[in-house]
């Protein structure tokens, strides 16, 4: 495999000479985080491998770094850039500020302290993974470390000749060294004999070597043909088919050198089984196969894609304080028209904002949006928001407004784009697993294959992508963080939960609280790393639900009727009293990750059904006023 | 739209999305539980009790799966009601004959799914709680008049008596099947090919409805 971005010390030195670069250009908080990232990735590489004989450079690079790191411990916080800090007594700002120091661990949080510390779109993951994603060569080493065991690969015959030298070498050494002073003829025919021996050698090595480079043409040739043949049906070829093709002949390879997969296929004729199936495909996900090969190809694609964007860092003009991006907020919609494939006039954002102002972004389609169903509660919650923080924007008005919705147009081109790519990464992993195996072709284990292969395909992913997301839907989730705070402790009661659906004697919970199991549940979405586990989660957390809410209603004697059963009139209402009490604002992104990424077959179902519900209350809780007085529930 | 992708791709099985409106009281989910506990009994009512409820038919010959999805009364959850229907096959609006803002939100909603979902959504419009009727303040004919200037049909049930509720479903199942026949035609045999693009084919053939009063529907 390639080799991601050239040599580990010149990726350092480049690293470092960005930072330098910033620094000039005065961009003190940049230039500080670029110097601790490229401690960082030292360190890094440093750990992972041995790097012969640049140790020493690498370490001069990163104690160069750290100085230039150190130096920016007494300006940073009297920068301009920070007036709040202006004002308060600077002398106490820095020394609590500073004593904890820019110490290796925390570098990334310490640095973007500015954004991260109030944290609700700092781009740490809550979950108590490291905050910084690693530089993409060391991404793509760890995936090919995965996988180690397997890849115990054969020699060439030149790598083996080469080897033997190595050893005839060092026994001439041994024996050059057990000669007495006096034996230099002695000496001269050893290494003469040594130099002849080794040239030999590597002469038959290579002409093997071309040999079977000859047959490995020649096979692959054949093997073309076949692949070719196989796909003959269709006239005039696409990129794509091409591709497939290609991929399919280096199937038809493998399968040469390897018996495996045929045992295998087999064995699932004979007994064909789910649990065996499954079998297979984590085998299959293990292995060197040539499916394996592709699918770290397009991870380490989507990550090159993602890690610049999501490692810069944020610029300097975000705003800081919530009313001031208020107003700025209010125009994005609920949820991003994201998903390509969904029709036009289904729209996911419906106009929630009274003043019309909407951004070019959505004002295409909204001409066609109805007033019938603006909701006058809405409007009135926003105009009691609205005007302390749109007085606030007229007044601190500038340029970089502009510039950061520019930034924003341009992530969300972004986010389309690496979504689209996930999606044809995955069809493509499918078909060529099914085209592999065909006897994994039917309905019922297709769907066990892609569930593998999107499991294997996003758990390295899932934290870089989320990232993304994140910083695409910060304001919203501000917004969304923002009434979490505010509304943590309201009871069930104030955001509409029916009466009879808690118990209303706190004594009966025993120190906790009305829905809490389904809480805690939620708070685990976070802790998976692939979509389909995370859905799974979800639904886990809606039936607890709906099993509370049926054993608070019968603890008060509402009797088991049928007709009392939970429905969304009351499941919504709960779901959004759980989302407050989770207080876990980056839920909002993996929903709308979740949306995106949720195969369709499961959009109609149970799971479906789950995560409309889960987004339906994140924008009710997103839209909640700012005022600690909840509107009338009805 | 999703019609076709969501029905005939495997087999002879169809999978609907049907979703419930409805104001809070107008009994909407005795409605779908008298519906789903009458055949097949407990079984078939989920651990998401009456928000999400499944039901496997079989209706001339062909196997169907219904997924009922209810959604929540409240206006103040209406913003996101958009992401309930999309891909729906069907909706089944649900008023409460002796409360006419019951009906009043009916028809905004009506609006509401025809703009989204265009034609291809079989509507029901069903008038519930027919063993009041002595306290009826929506007129038959007016319900009536209405449903058809719609494209939809309208149908009336009493979900305490079980009244009329077999029919409004298989009803809407024989017409959804229809929708997704003729979309299955009118895409002709291109269907095999689309084996593995299964986010991109949605959206093609897929220009706004310019008129909601047309009525795909009407021929069940």
């Amino acid at each position: 495999m390639a080799d991601g971005g050239g040599k580990p010390l010149q990726s350092a030195m480049k690293m470092a000479k960005q930072a330098i670069q910033l620094e000039g250009a005065d961009r003190q908080q940049e230039a500080y985080c670029q110097y601790l990232r490229t401690i960082n990735y030292i360190s890094h590489i440093l750990l992972q491998e041995e790097t012969q004989g640049e140790v020493e450079r690498m370490l001069r690079v990163a104690e160069q770094c750290l100085d230039r790191a150190k130096s920016f411990i007494g300006k940073r916080y009297v920068h301009p850039v920070n007036p709040v800090l202006h004002n308060a007594s600077c002398s106490s700002a820095d020394q609590s500020e500073a004593e904890p120091g820019p110490k290796a661990g925390d570098s990334t949080s310490g640095a973007e302290g500015q954004v991260d510390a109030s944290s609700p779109f700092g781009l740490s993951d809550d979950g108590g993974q490291p905050s910084s994603f690693p530089p993409p060569d060391v991404f793509q080493r760890q995936q090919t470390e995965a996988s180690h065991d397997c890849r115990r690969k054969t020699l060439t015959p030149v790598e083996e000749a080469s080897r033997q030298n190595q050893k005839l070498q060092a026994s001439y050494e041994a024996r050059v060294a057990r000669l007495a002073p006096g034996q230099a003829s002695q000496k001269t025919s050893l290494t003469l004999s040594l130099q002849r021996q080794m040239m030999e050698n590597l002469i038959i090595a290579r002409a093997r070597q071309d040999a079977l480079q000859r047959k490995v043409e020649e096979r692959r040739q054949r093997l073309q043909d076949e692949a070719n043949r196989r796909f003959a049906a269709s006239g005039a070829l696409t990129a794509e088919e091409q591709e497939q093709r290609l991929l399919y002949a280096r199937v038809l390879e493998y399968e040469l050198d390897h018996d495996w997969p045929k045992q295998w296929r087999t064995n699932i004729k004979k007994n064909p089984d789910a649990s065996l199936v499954l079998d297979l495909l984590s085998y299959l996900l293990r292995s060197d196969h040539p499916l394996v090969e592709l699918l770290r190809k397009h991870q380490f694609r989507i990550y090159n894609q993602l890690y610049p964007i999501i490692t810069q860092s944020l610029p300097q003009s975000l705003p800081q304080s919530l009313p001031q991006s208020l107003p700025q907020s209010l125009p994005q919609s609920p949820a991003l028209p994201l998903r390509s494939s969904r029709s036009n006039h289904v729209r996911l954002s419906p106009e929630r904002n009274p003043t019309r102002t909407s951004s070019s972004l959505d004002s295409e389609d909204a001409a066609q949006r109805d007033d019938s169903f603006e909701d006058l509660e809405h409007f009135l919650s926003q105009l009691d928001s609205a005007p302390r923080g749109g007085l606030q924007a007229e007044l601190t008005f500038d340029p970089s407004v502009e510039l950061e919705q520019l930034e924003l147009r341009a992530l969300k081109e972004h986010l389309k784009a690496i979504v689209r790519d996930v999606h044809g990464a995955i069809d493509q992993l499918l078909s060529l697993c099914l085209l592999s195996f065909d006897c994994l072709n039917t309905a019922a284990y297709k769907d066990l294959s892609l569930g593998c292969i999107e499991e294997a395909f996003f758990t390295p992913l899932w934290s870089p992508l989320l990232a993304l997301f994140r910083r695409v839907l910060r304001e919203r989730e501000q917004l969304f963080q923002r009434n979490m705070t505010l509304y943590c402790s309201t009871s069930p009661a104030e955001v509409g939960v029916p009466l009879k659906l808690f118990p209303q004697d706190p004594g009966t919970l025993q120190g906790s609280y009305p829905y809490e199991v389904a809480v805690q549940e939620l708070k685990l979405l976070v802790e998976d790393r692939c979509p389909q586990r995370k859905l799974d989660c979800v639904v886990r957390t809606l039936r607890l639900i709906c099993g509370c809410a049926e054993d608070y209603r019968n603890q008060q004697g509402g009797g088991a009727s049928r007709a009392a059963a939970i429905g969304a009139d009351d499941l919504l209402p709960i779901l959004s009293f759980v989302l407050l009490r989770c207080q876990c604002p980056q839920l909002l992104s993996e929903c709308a990750a979740l949306e995106e990424f949720i195969h369709e077959s499961f959009l109609i179902g149970e799971e479906g059904y789950c995560l409309t519900s889960l987004q339906s209350a994140l924008a009710y809780v997103e839209s909640l006023p700012a005022r600690a007085d909840l509107a009338d529930p009805e | 739209m999703a019609t076709a992708g969501a029905a005939g791709t495997s087999g002879r099985t169809y999978s609907f999305k049907v979703v419930l409106l409805g104001e809070g009281c107008v009994g909407k989910t005795s409605l779908v539980l008298r519906y789903c506990e009458n055949k097949f009994n407990d079984k078939h009512i989920t651990t998401l009790q009456a928000s999400f409820l499944t039901k496997k038919l079989n209706i001339t010959g062909k196997r169907v799966n219904l997924a009922i999805w209810d959604t929540a009364g409240q206006e103040r959850f209406h913003a996101l009601g958009p992401i309930y229907y999309r891909d729906s096959n069907g909706a089944i609006l649900v008023y409460d004959i002796t409360d006419e803002d019951s009906f009043e939100k009916v028809k905004n909603w009506v609006k509401e799914l025809r703009k989204m979902l265009g034609n291809e959504i079989c509507l029901c419009i069903v008038g519930n709680k027919i063993d009041l009727d002595k306290d009826r303040h929506v007129s038959v004919e007016d319900a009536e008049s209405y449903a058809e200037s719609v494209g939809a049909k309208h149908y009336h049930t009493s979900a305490k008596l079980n009244k009329g509720i077999e029919e409004l479903f298989l009803d809407l199942c024989k017409r959804m099947m229809e929708t997704a026949q003729a979309e299955e035609r009118a895409k002709g045999n291109g269907a095999s090919q689309s084996a593995s693009n299964r986010r991109g084919v949605q959206i093609v053939d897929d220009e706004p409805q310019a008129t909601p009063a047309g009525g795909c529907c009407s021929s069940g």
